[in-house]
């Protein structure tokens, strides 16, 4: 192989496996927008899904059990966020904000009571790669997407399945009716808030696991802000998907290759100073905001409360 | 009686926080009433932890209207860490550039580079909303993760302190070091410029005509266009205000508490200042008040850690306590009508 | 008629906040009967509706339905129950396809395919038996006003109801249109079903119903078939008795005195054309010129450019080319801010929206758009003691009930919401008015008050653009009425040449050529 093959398998593999903590993220944010709720708590969601996840798999010595954990964290951050908005009807901004601090204070003070202050981080097993037979072998393309990690595989079936989902069945023809119009799905005999408790709380899960991904993939343990604004850009990831599944699939591949790139050249040195180059995942996101946010087609009632009994004049 | 009736929700809410915090710090292990007789007498025990206090207010303060000022016009500064940083830079790169200077001109000079540099960065998110109506609370985010590069280029940079352990800049010069209010302890002029920003905003906001505009704007954009407002042109004030505010913050922090840039000098603030400005439910008269809580809080806080080994992350979940009782009880008293 | 009856209220009270908007109202309906519920705005006959749809809780009182006591808790409640309605803002999803409008909320017959081939079938069925065509496919953002509200019927009738109440069903439709409507209600009625049919207007309720109920401020007036009502009855039933009708401007048609295009004009439009962000014209090609002491209306059907209009005459939204010039000068590019001070003053269609501030004071609500000029303020400084005084002024003279101009604007009533925004329009010191749907949602005395204080401003020389669906509103008050279709003036029309059937042509888009087969219809 040459040097350029060499660097593109190395890259292009590194992209397929960032791309995870985006794609689970922004669709866990696609999901709970699509009938209304706007979550804008995944930088906090993340992080207690990282620190969750990385203590109780520590803990427990079994990851897996960590990952559920993660989830049922991040659920139940969908579930406070579904409350306070849905059957208290706050401001969704202000809730998700305030949800935002709660992770963040949180995902730090949990490893400082559960394991103390230590010197040198506890360490847990990353995930393995896992091969898939005949496919790996393919040259070229069989490393970079068949000789991965479980969750890569897992994201990509979930964005499908989510596409599925929501626009070829009724439960989708629904659930979208919700985000679009939720006086009309309530006309209908659909319940909204069962549907905003139900993708609030799905979304928190996805959101939890992209935040664990992180220790289990890349470092095997949790450092505080660890998620470093992965958060914030999967919500720009999702408007530049036109919260749509399989658009918010491809847009987190770009997302994840401008972070790889980020970091590839950091480690290569060159004439940038390497903060500079960290700069760049957020001034990416940025402008990419800037070529698509005004024509992103966002759901008719996103961010807005809907109240049965509210009247109009 | 009225003002009894008024405030009785919030005296309860923070009970109610105070309650919950303290079976959690129960729950760790800990004393809780060792825990509040620290906090609350830390602050007022001493000159010295009083004048902590005030210190904390400073940037407490004016963080959370960076916050606030904007929400008056309905929109989400969450990038005031950034924009306290940058007014940083700006600040000491005025203050190491010209140190020569006499102090009645590098003072005034290195105020002012805060302050704009703190705007400027505020306007790029401002005039992304203004030009390409790309959401706020996204761009001032993602500016605050650039920021934090930033910092750590120039205090690695040229202007490097080799002798810190910790990344950091040389100290500016001497003449543009924040002339003190009181000596021991020290207590630097940052407190009075704190003072006359927040009445800055308190008129502008509750007098003037621009201001009512700003408030309007923030009740319902679209009738305030409708009426003849210039809401974009709201917005893109109220930013660049807010960010301003912050600059100022990061330029006392640099020439009033440390004389030097140092990385993370931001420490939580920025997170409180937002924390705040929710509490206070955006309402900017109330900030200081809030703040100064808060900064009781802070300050007793380290106080807690040092004499009784209580985390103190304990405090954040407090805030966040406070912060969502206060929320419940509003939506109580909406309830109630 | 000697039917037995289908549905039965008993002494339904509902309060909203404080605002008692039902009080002890009792309510039947009989079998195959077109019932209608007539009442002034606000007078309650919606929110019974609604409760009886479910969308509502009631505080108390019981509903028969078939003689058997029942609960109803929600939409779904109902529709089980065989009871549909159709809003008067359409409740439908912008874009989903008809046959997706209509199934959604619905048992299919595959849940996982997006394919409705069955449902399509069973639709087509009830498009014949009521005679009702439509283009199943097509997405609902595309369709005109009367097809969406074909719509909303056959979305009722897919669920096999069997009391279908229907809520100013009538606003947004041509006079043409509205006759087919009645045409299907008759069908309807033959068909088994049985009807109620929610309105203002007099002259519907005589031509179309079999029975009537009216209701006043929440309360029960008459209920009598309409062989025994009369038109002075049920006028003086929807008002009540404080009501001066000899005086009134509604009733006693007698708003527009002389020949006022003698006049100066004081508004000149020429060739104002403005296209929209995604490249479709908004509207195209506007002249017009309003006199001083003129009333000039604008008839169309909703969406075909009237709120686009009056907002580029405002300066809300630019022109893409046209100039407007205002008392002789070109203003064309000068912003609201500056219109309003050379005494533009608008009256917005969607007044929560683009007129409310729920989150602060009345004081603030008073003075928005007009908080830069005298006396309210002064070189940039909020003169608070004037606005104060004036506020309180205003709010004795308009009857706004409220604590006092501090009161947060969101704790008001809806109807005092409205008085606020009158009131706020009423106390400048004028030139040109512009409204948009005037008196909707207003009872009818305070109809009647904005009507005569526009009669009293338009006699000193303030000139008056209103903007109406509501047809007979603007027959009742005009003396030049201009014709919207697709955002172009398709004809205006002088006081001596107005006829219903003529404008309801105009609004639908037929050219005078085919005047002779319109009038087939």
């Amino acid at each position: 192989m040459s040097g350029i093959e060499v660097f593109l398998t190395d890259f292009l593999k590194l992209t397929f496996l960032s791309m995870v903590p985006f794609i689970l993220a922004a669709q866990g944010t696609m999901l709970g927008g699509r009938t209304g709720v706007f979550n804008v708590a995944q930088e906090g969601i993340m992080l207690t899904g990282a620190s969750v996840g990385f203590l109780v798999g520590y803990l427990s010595g079994n990851v897996l059990f960590g990952v559920i954990c993660a989830m049922l964290v991040g659920g139940l951050f969908g579930l406070i966020l579904a409350y306070f908005t849905t059957t208290l009807k706050m401001d969704q901004f202000v809730v998700g904000l305030a949800l935002f601090f709660m992770g963040l204070g949180l995902s730090s003070l949990l490893p400082k009571i559960a394991l103390g202050v230590t010197l040198t981080p506890p360490l847990i097993p990353t995930l393995p790669d896992i091969s898939i037979p005949l496919l790996s072998k393919i040259p070229f393309i069989g490393p970079i997407l068949f000789n991965q990690n479980i969750l890569v595989y897992i994201s990509v079936i979930l964005s499908v399945a989510l596409w599925y989902t929501l626009f070829r069945t009724n439960l989708g023809l629904r659930l979208r009716s919700v985000g679009e119009n939720p006086k009309t799905a309530d006309s209908l005999g659909i319940s909204v808030n069962q549907y905003r408790y139900l993708t609030s709380i799905i979304g928190g899960m996805l959101i939890g696991l992209a935040g664990a991904y992180l220790p289990m993939v890349y470092t095997g343990t949790f450092t505080d802000l660890m998620v470093k604004g992965r958060g914030w850009i999967a919500i720009a990831l999702t408007f530049f998907g036109g919260w749509s599944p399989i658009p918010i699939m491809f847009g987190a591949l770009f997302f994840a290759g401008v972070e790889v790139l980020s970091f590839r050249m950091q480690v290569g040195g060159g004439i940038f100073p390497y903060q500079f180059l960290i700069m760049l995942p957020y001034i990416a996101t940025i402008i990419v905001m800037v070529f698509t946010f005004g024509k992103a087609k966002v759901p008719g009632f996103l961010g807005q409360n809907y109240d049965r009994e509210r009247r109009s004049l | 009686m009225t003002q009894i009736k008024k405030f009785l929700p919030y005296f309860i809410a923070i009970l109610a926080a105070f309650l919950a915090a303290g079976i959690f710090i129960a729950a760790l292990g800990f004393n809780p009433f060792k825990a509040y007789e620290t906090i609350f007498s830390t602050s007022f025990r001493t000159p010295n932890g009083f004048i902590q206090t005030l210190i904390k207010w400073v940037p407490l303060t004016l963080l959370a209207l960076a916050f606030t000022v904007p929400l008056s016009s309905g929109k989400f500064n969450i990038g005031a860490e950034g924009q306290m940083i940058v007014g940083g830079i700006g600040s000491a790169a005025v203050g190491i550039i010209f140190a020569d200077l006499p102090p009645a001109l590098l003072i005034p000079l290195i105020i002012l580079a805060g302050i704009l540099a703190g705007s400027l960065w505020g306007l790029i998110s401002a005039w992304l909303l203004y030009q390409f109506n790309i959401n706020e609370i996204l761009t001032t985010v993602l500016l605050n993760f650039v920021s934090f590069s930033l910092i750590d280029y120039v205090c690695t940079g040229p202007w490097r302190d080799p002798a810190a352990g910790h990344p950091t800049t040389i100290p500016i010069g001497e003449n543009g070091f924040l002339p003190m209010l009181i000596d021991q302890p020290p207590l630097n002029i940052g407190v009075l410029l704190a003072l006359v920003a927040t009445v800055g905003v308190y008129l502008y906001t509750n007098k003037t005509t621009a201001g009512y505009e700003l408030v309007v704007t923030g009740a319902n954009p679209r009738a305030s266009k409708v009426h003849g407002i210039n809401i974009r042109q709201m917005f893109l004030f109220s930013m660049v205000i807010g960010a301003a505010l912050a600059g100022l913050s990061g330029a006392i922090e640099v020439s009033g508490t440390h004389n030097r840039l140092i990385e993370g000098m931001h420490s939580n603030f920025p997170t409180l200042g937002l924390i705040i400005g929710l509490i206070a439910r955006g309402k900017n008269q109330a900030v200081p008040f809030v703040a100064f809580f808060i900064a009781i809080l802070e300050v007793g806080a380290s106080a807690m850690q040092r004499t009784l080994l209580i985390p103190v992350q304990v405090v954040l979940i407090m805030e966040a306590l406070i912060l969502i009782f206060i929320l419940l009880s509003d939506l109580i008293r909406r309830r109630q009508k | 008629m000697d039917q037995s009856a289908i549905l039965e209220m008993h002494g339904v009270n509902k309060t909203f906040d404080k605002v008692v908007a039902l009080s002890n109202v009792d309510f039947e309906l009989k079998q195959n009967e077109i019932l209608g519920l007539l009442g002034g705005n606000g007078a309650g006959k919606t929110t019974l509706m609604n409760i009886l749809f479910g969308l509502y809780k009631m505080d108390s009182g019981k509903v028969l339905l078939s003689g058997q006591p029942v609960t109803i808790t929600s939409p779904r409640d109902a529709l089980l129950k065989g009871i549909g309605m159709v809003h008067q803002h359409f409740l439908q999803i912008n874009n989903f396809t008809v046959i997706e409008n209509i199934i959604l909320g619905s048992k299919v017959s595959q849940p996982f395919t997006a394919n409705y081939a069955k449902e399509e079938a069973l639709v087509q069925k009830l498009c014949t038996q009521f005679s009702l065509e439509i283009d199943l496919s097509a997405r609902i953002e595309t369709l005109p006003m009367g097809t969406r509200q074909k719509v909303e019927i056959l979305k009722a009738l897919y669920r096999g109801v069997k009391v279908l109440i229907l809520d100013e069903p009538t606003t947004n439709l041509i006079p043409q249109e509205v006759d087919s409507l009645f045409q299907t209600l008759k069908i309807m009625v033959k068909e088994g079903l049985s009807i109620v049919f929610i309105t203002h207007k007099l002259r519907e309720v005589l031509s179309v119903c079999d029975r009537i109920s009216v209701l006043r401020e929440g309360k029960n007036v008459i209920s009598l078939t309409r062989k025994d009502a009369s038109d002075d009855m049920l006028v003086r039933a929807m008002v009540g008795e404080g009501m001066d009708l000899k005086n009134s401007v509604i009733f006693a048609e007698g708003l527009v005195s002389d020949q006022k295009t003698n006049k100066p004009a004081i508004l000149n439009v020429k060739g104002i054309s403005k296209i929209n962000a995604d490249k479709t014209q908004a509207i195209s090609d506007i002249d017009l010129s309003i006199h001083e002491g003129e009333v000039f209306g604008i008839a169309g059907v909703a969406g075909n450019g009237q709120r686009d209009l009056a907002e580029v005459i405002m300066g809300i939204q630019p022109s893409t080319s046209g100039t407007v010039f205002f008392g002789g000068e070109e203003i064309t590019k000068e912003d609201t801010k500056e219109r309003i001070s050379r005494g533009f003053v608008y009256i917005p269609e969607d007044r929560l929206a683009d007129g409310f501030l729920n989150k602060v004071s009345v004081a603030y609500n008073l003075i928005l758009g007009y908080h830069h000029l005298a006396p309210y303020s002064n070189k940039g400084f909020i003169n608070w003691k004037n606005v104060k005084k004036s506020s309180k002024e205003m709010i004795s003279e308009y009857n706004i009930k409220t604590t006092g101009p501090d009161e947060i604007g969101g704790n008001l009533s809806g109807g005092n919401i409205q008085r606020v925004m009158i009131a706020r329009a009423f106390s400048q010191n004028s030139k040109l008015l512009i409204a948009h749907n005037l008196t909707r949602g207003l009872d009818i005395p305070s109809m009647d008050f904005v009507y005569k204080k526009i009669k009293t401003q338009s006699a000193t020389g303030v000139a008056t653009l209103v903007i109406s669906e509501d047809l007979d509103e603007l027959l009742l008050i005009c003396d030049r009425i201009a014709v919207m279709y697709r955002g172009k003036i398709v004809g205006i029309l002088t006081r001596d040449k107005f006829e219903k059937y003529e404008i309801g042509r105009l609004m639908s888009g037929y050219e005078q050529s085919q005047e002779e087969t319109g009038k087939g219809k």
